[in-house]
């Protein structure tokens, strides 16, 4: 490897690194993961613990978001590139009506589920106060990470960074 | 251009800017001189707000004259301006206490119960002026309504109770505080309330119902948006109601 190309490959790395870092956070918090006992748009009942075993995003968002919007496409993309890897998506609306997520829905077609925090009880017990604020939990059924914002889900780092907390 | 047409931009600017009755105070400060929007009344009331838009809040100018059709005066110091500060959040730290000082001593000097009012991140303001008022006067302000306050020292982190500028919880003013229901900082209110609190204040929280955030600032407003923004004027003589009762 040529000098130019040290130099190159260095800079790929430097920015790789910032990339992850402006993305997925450690989680700083203390306690337990809180719970998360909510019904889907169909009145099904998801509960967290249900999910131990897998690697689960769990966003906190709202229609009104744009950056929630603007990334749910990504989302739909990241689910089909974890592949068989145990991951779920539990997408958490923040306060508004069936009806109003409804339309949504129609509109944007997320594959992963809908669960409707009606009284704000997780955002609360989430300490969730932006949207869209995200979960990573790990299959242990611990917060690992988090992210506040916008984000491509589907980026490789992202997938990677995922796959590697499912032990994959 | 021919004499025709220049007439008939010159009509048409005149008659389509919307002009509101208004009138420019001059408060000379230590720092400068700061130009006042004043939509005089002849009520008890002054509201004092710091819009920071460098003259551009349209909604808010509409909004001040039908208070002043109903007997409050309002203010409209335009701060930014007058230390030619960029309209960015940072700006707000840059305006000197004494100057804030020299506005709501000018705004008592007319016997009127005085009270403060802000939106977003110009609330950050309104509490320093509010709580370094409190500090060196014994003349009191009648209360504050923060519309939709923008208080957080940094980006929220998912997971951890975020920390407020070093303002809040500073002064003793009753507060009112108005928020939308379509924006995620709804959720943050009780968290809000409780460190303004802290000094003593009493504070009133209400929401929105379908509205976001900065609803009469937006370039989108949804049909309630625009309804409520006509109302803006009844939203606020309903607050100054609730914190006389606090």
């Amino acid at each position: 490897m040529n000098v130019r190309s040290l130099i190159l490959a260095i800079i790929f790395l430097s920015l790789s690194g910032i990339s992850y870092a402006s993305n997925l956070k450690p989680y700083t918090g203390k306690g337990p993961t809180p719970a998360l006992h909510l019904e889907d748009l169909q009145g099904q009942i998801h509960d967290l613990q249900d999910y131990k075993g897998q690697v689960v995003l769990v966003q906190f968002w709202a229609t009104y978001c744009g950056p929630c919007r603007k990334e749910m496409p990504s989302m739909n993309k990241l689910i089909k590139k974890m592949g068989d890897v145990p991951f779920k998506i539990l997408a958490v609306d923040m306060g508004e009506t069936k009806l109003e997520v409804s339309h949504f829905v129609d509109e944007v077609k997320p594959e992963f589920t809908i669960l409707m925090d009606s009284t704000g009880q997780a955002i609360s017990s989430w300490n969730v106060f932006a949207a869209p604020s995200n979960f990573i939990i790990d299959p242990q059924g611990r917060i690992r990470y988090t992210l506040f914002g916008g984000v491509e889900w589907d980026s490789a780092e992202m997938v990677m960074k995922l796959k590697a907390l499912a032990g994959h | 251009m021919n004499l025709n047409i220049a007439l008939i931009y010159f009509i048409s600017f005149v008659f389509l800017s919307p002009v509101y009755a208004r009138e420019i105070k001059i408060i000379e400060t230590s720092d400068v001189a700061i130009e006042v929007r004043v939509f005089a009344a002849q009520g008890d009331k002054l509201l004092l707000g710091f819009p920071c838009d460098e003259g551009r809040s349209l909604a808010e100018e509409k909004t001040a004259a039908s208070l002043a059709e109903d007997g409050i005066e309002v203010w409209m110091p335009d701060m930014l301006s007058a230390f030619m500060l960029p309209n960015t959040r940072s700006s707000r730290a840059e305006i000197p206490t004494t100057s804030l000082m020299a506005i709501i001593n000018a705004a008592l000097e007319t016997g009127k119960q005085v009270y403060l009012i802000a939106s977003g991140p110009d609330t950050a303001l309104l509490l320093r002026a509010a709580s370094e008022w409190e500090a060196k006067h014994k003349k009191l302000l009648a209360g504050a309504v923060l519309l939709f306050p923008r208080l957080f020292k940094s980006e929220p982190v998912p997971g951890i109770i975020p920390e407020y500028v070093d303002v809040v919880g500073k002064t003793k003013l009753p507060l009112m505080l108005l928020e939308g229901e379509r924006t995620p900082n709804r959720w943050g209110i009780k968290s809000l309330t409780s460190q303004l609190e802290q000094s003593g204040s009493h504070v009133n929280s209400r929401l929105i119902p379908s509205v976001r955030g900065y609803f009469f600032k937006r370039d989108d407003p949804s049909r309630s948006e625009e309804v409520v923004t006509s109302q803006l004027a009844g939203l606020i003589k309903v607050s100054l109601f609730y914190l006389e009762q606090m």
